[in-house]
């Protein structure tokens, strides 16, 4: 199957709604296991083991499947793959962070951190612009 | 926490077409949220129906390829929706799909809404009391 199609039909499968469900035997470390069963019981983070295993599957695959249409894009449209500078932005942007306003200091910060750490995250470049910002003591 | 990032129609257009101006910049925040369900985030990404409309976003045609890989989901238009909108737009009297933003904003059980727009300001008023952070393009 075509990297593609097998994208797409991962997609499918995950916008299908129907409620069916399928008995799986799984291997996983019982430790795992034994800590997600203590995470529902003590914590409540989802209804079940079960629910809570559905959860980070689904995520995982929706993760996996926006990263290939991501990464197939910007083979198509190389101008179109954001720079650490780009994506440092777009995260200060969606968290309504005060230094979203001040794209300049983000990519000053970008190509800083870039310098010595060529896998910084966007989060790391908020980090070190933010720091950057406090007035020296 | 779960976050809940809303397109309105020119972040669609945007993501839709490699030549628009503001491209390079929705898809930055498409990489940021993609970035975040890889490090297990609940976020998601949605489209109400009427913006949909509004821009021309059918979901059949091969225009639209690449926004639709990007597991964006509809929030539909439904019987609840229709009159939350129809609230919104006969207080504010903004357009039927900013109306319709302003119904998911409302109704949304998400711990921090962000929309990505071109329009801050109609976006403010149809989110009514609800907080939101407005990611301007």
């Amino acid at each position: 199957m075509e990297l593609q199609t097998a994208i797409e039909r991962i997609s499918e499968l995950l916008d299908d709604g129907e409620l069916e469900t399928s008995n799986t035997s799984m291997r996983i470390p019982t430790a795992l296991r034994d800590a997600a069963a203590l995470a529902v019981k003590e914590l409540g983070i989802a209804p079940s083991a079960t629910a809570l295993t559905t959860a980070a599957l689904r995520a995982t695959l929706e993760a996996v499947v926006m990263q290939a249409a991501l990464d197939d894009h910007y083979e198509r449209h190389p101008q179109a793959r954001p720079d650490l500078g780009d994506l440092a932005i777009a995260a200060a942007e969606l968290d309504g962070h005060p230094l979203a306003g001040q794209p300049g200091r983000l990519r000053q910060a970008a190509a800083e951190i870039a310098a010595n750490h060529p896998d910084a995250s966007p989060d790391d470049v908020l980090l070190w612009a933010e720091a950057r910002a406090l007035p020296a003591a | 926490m779960t976050y809940l990032v809303v397109l309105d129609c020119e972040a669609v257009q945007a993501l839709r077409d490699p030549g628009h101006p503001k491209h390079r910049h929705v898809v930055s925040q498409a990489q940021v949220v993609a970035n975040r369900k890889r490090r297990a985030v609940a976020i998601q990404i949605v489209v109400p129906t009427a913006v949909r409309v509004e821009a021309g976003w059918d979901r059949t045609s091969r225009a639209w390829v690449f926004p639709n890989r990007l597991r964006i989901a509809d929030s539909p238009l439904d019987t609840a929706s229709a009159n939350t909108a129809a609230g919104i737009r006969d207080r504010t009297s903004v357009s039927v799909a900013d109306s319709h933003i302003g119904a998911v904003i409302q109704s949304a059980p998400y711990s921090q809404i962000t929309v990505v727009t071109s329009d801050p300001g109609d976006m403010r008023r149809v989110a009514g009391d609800k907080n939101i952070t407005v990611a301007a393009i």
